[in-house]
């Protein structure tokens, strides 16, 4: 065999064994040499025409913008990702969700990333998170919890303080309504006076905006 | 109404399907007298359908045209925009506090004209704040246009990328995820400028989970393969001391999703090797070792990529030196490392034979096969 190898040009055992020898073995570090390198990178832009800059607000591309993006059956909101649209209809359109937030016992917050899997108390928490692991920006658009971080700060009652039957907050500060007139027909049209408590107008629009929504769907 | 006529002609080329122009030249034919309200009606329809066309094209295009800094002003002299222009579209879309698609147009030739425009615009406390909110509106198209300004803004010097990173760098890494595949592939191009210029940005970037996101995008047959591959490329070679133990674990473990015969796949051994997927500590499955081997085999069919080649045997070669020859698959048969041997010292490469040597080497002390049998069936050029 080795003289048939040494004919046609090939290395004989005992030369293969040498070259072994002076062969390091185990892993080969990316950093070991040689190490031939890629072609070198260039940096390109894109070149856009003015003219194709047509139609933004067309009906089409607004279908095609809802086509590439994902929206929420519920409220119509539009978010980038599949992800982003799950934690939006869990935070603000579950109710099993909300009543597990309210008892606390488990972090429920998801990150805005997909691929971390840590969850948090509550939306500050994972903001926070977000800013200083993932370095996301404070103000991150896609964030959902802004007004639900602010409802978490109001203070407590006491752990060991006496049971007491507690006024639902819609009764306590029920918006002004006509209800009826005497003989004297008026226009039915929103109340848009302004009302001198604070707050409530605002509850006034939103309770509107539930009614109209429930409405239209 | 000839003119008419062979506007049609050319429509129907364009678009065989449209029965309501063929109808109209079986009419043209008959030679029948057709009143201007028809002949005006028609030509709105086709306008319309050619139009309507041109959008859907435009939305499909997959072919935009690259350019490098500087290139434009030798390729359309007529765009040329200095720094004052610039400051003007800044300041100007800093006050409305909005960018139309016509400014951002207009802003990215800009940026391509040179690096004085970059930096000027840049220098601006928040102008790129306006195209972080056009990115992050509610038009895919506009989303688009932003990102392609970024993207021209990326060819920058490190400092411009810094500041895109911190401003935009977690919605162009969000994107990723979403569907819509131009604005996908712009972000892409963005990243890949912005990885091969700073490293700092680079490492914010990895900070935002982008490895596995790339890592997926690489893994799923679509569009944008190829400059995905690019981007992985660029972490293992500019953000390599940045690469966190999880997202390695990540590539590990979602190994066999990279279907092979793919674009890009001239990268996969690479990215493999210099990411040091292949590890004791990244717990390789006999699944993911498994793909490894069959997709460096086929990396060996003609015509073999010379690099591919280099960074599948040194994947190989740590494969082997996992210990474990259940992982290695088809190569723990003899005659299988014998052939794959040979057909890797027939090359005559000095790299790549110095690499397959220590790929031999490992083998032998895995005490798999009769060393001195395996030896002799070797065909190695003196």
């Amino acid at each position: 065999m080795d003289s048939e190898a040494a004919g046609v040009g090939y290395l004989s055992r005992e030369k293969i064994l040498k070259i072994l020898s002076e062969v390091p073995a185990g892993f080969i570090r990316p950093t070991d040499p040689p190490a031939p390198s890629l072609p070198p990178f260039k940096k390109l832009g894109v070149l856009v025409e003015v003219d194709d800059i047509v139609g933004d607000q067309d009906e089409g591309v607004r279908i095609r913008d809802k086509d590439q993006s994902y929206s929420c059956a519920e409220c119509r909101k539009v978010l980038p990702t599949a992800h982003l649209l799950d934690l939006h209809i869990t935070e603000q359109h579950d109710c099993y969700f909300a009543a597990s937030v309210e008892r606390g016992d488990k972090p429920m917050f998801s990150c805005f990333l997909e691929e971390c899997t840590i969850k948090f108390h509550t939306p500050r928490q994972r903001k926070d998170h977000c800013i200083i692991t993932h370095k996301l920006p404070a103000n991150y658009r896609f964030d959902q919890g802004k007004n639900r971080g602010k409802q978490k700060h109001q203070p407590r009652s006491k752990p060991n303080s006496m049971e007491v039957d507690e006024v639902p907050v819609e009764t306590r500060s029920l918006p002004y309504v006509k209800a009826f007139s005497f003989g004297h027909q008026t226009h039915r049209t929103f109340y848009t006076r302004k009302d001198q408590r604070s707050g409530e107008t605002l509850d006034d629009v939103q309770a509107m905006k539930e009614a109209i929504n429930d409405i239209l769907d | 109404m000839d003119l008419l006529f062979e506007l049609l002609c050319q429509f129907i080329d364009v678009s065989a399907s449209c029965s309501l122009a063929k109808d109209f030249l079986k009419f043209k034919k008959m030679n029948s007298l057709t009143t201007t309200a028809e002949g005006t009606f028609l030509r709105n329809k086709i306008r319309g359908y050619a139009r309507d066309q041109r959008v859907e094209c435009r939305m499909k295009a997959k072919d935009s045209l690259r350019i490098g800094l500087g290139q434009v002003k030798q390729e359309v002299a007529a765009l040329e925009m200095g720094t004052k222009d610039v400051i003007g579209m800044a300041s100007r879309i800093k006050r409305r506090k909005h960018a139309t698609s016509e400014d951002l147009c207009r802003l990215s030739l800009g940026f391509l004209q040179g690096n004085d425009n970059i930096n000027a615009f840049a220098a601006i406390p928040g102008a790129i704040q306006v195209l972080v909110k056009e990115l992050t509106g509610p038009h895919i198209q506009r989303q688009t246009d932003a990102v392609e300004c970024l993207c021209n803004l990326s060819l920058g010097e490190a400092h411009v990328s810094d500041k895109i990173v911190t401003l935009a760098g977690s919605y162009m890494v969000t994107y990723l995820d979403g569907k819509a595949e131009r604005l996908k592939r712009s972000c892409l191009w963005t990243l890949a400028n912005i990885l091969g210029t700073c490293e700092k940005a680079g490492r914010v970037l990895l900070q935002m989970q982008l490895l596995p996101k790339l890592w997926r995008l690489y893994s799923d047959p679509n569009g944008c393969q190829e400059d995905t591959a690019i981007c992985l490329s660029l972490v293992a070679t500019h953000c390599l001391q940045h690469v966190s133990d999880e997202d390695r674990r990540y590539i590990a473990q979602n190994m066999p999703e990279k279907i092979p015969d793919q674009p890009g796949n001239e990268y996969f051994m690479y990215i493999v090797h210099q990411l040091e997927i292949v590890k004791q500590e990244h717990k390789l499955g006999a699944q993911q070792a498994e793909y490894l081997v069959r997709f460096f085999e086929a990396t060996l069919a003609p015509p073999a990529d010379r690099l591919s080649l280099i960074y599948g045997v040194r994947v190989m070669a740590n494969l082997v030196a996992l210990g474990d020859p259940s992982l290695i698959g088809a190569l723990a048969d003899p005659q299988n490392l014998v052939k794959t041997l040979n057909q890797l010292f027939v090359l005559r490469d000095p790299d790549l034979s110095l690499d397959s040597m220590r790929l031999l080497k490992n083998y032998l002390q895995l005490n798999v096969a009769d060393s001195n049998l395996l030896l002799d069936s070797l065909h190695i050029y003196a």
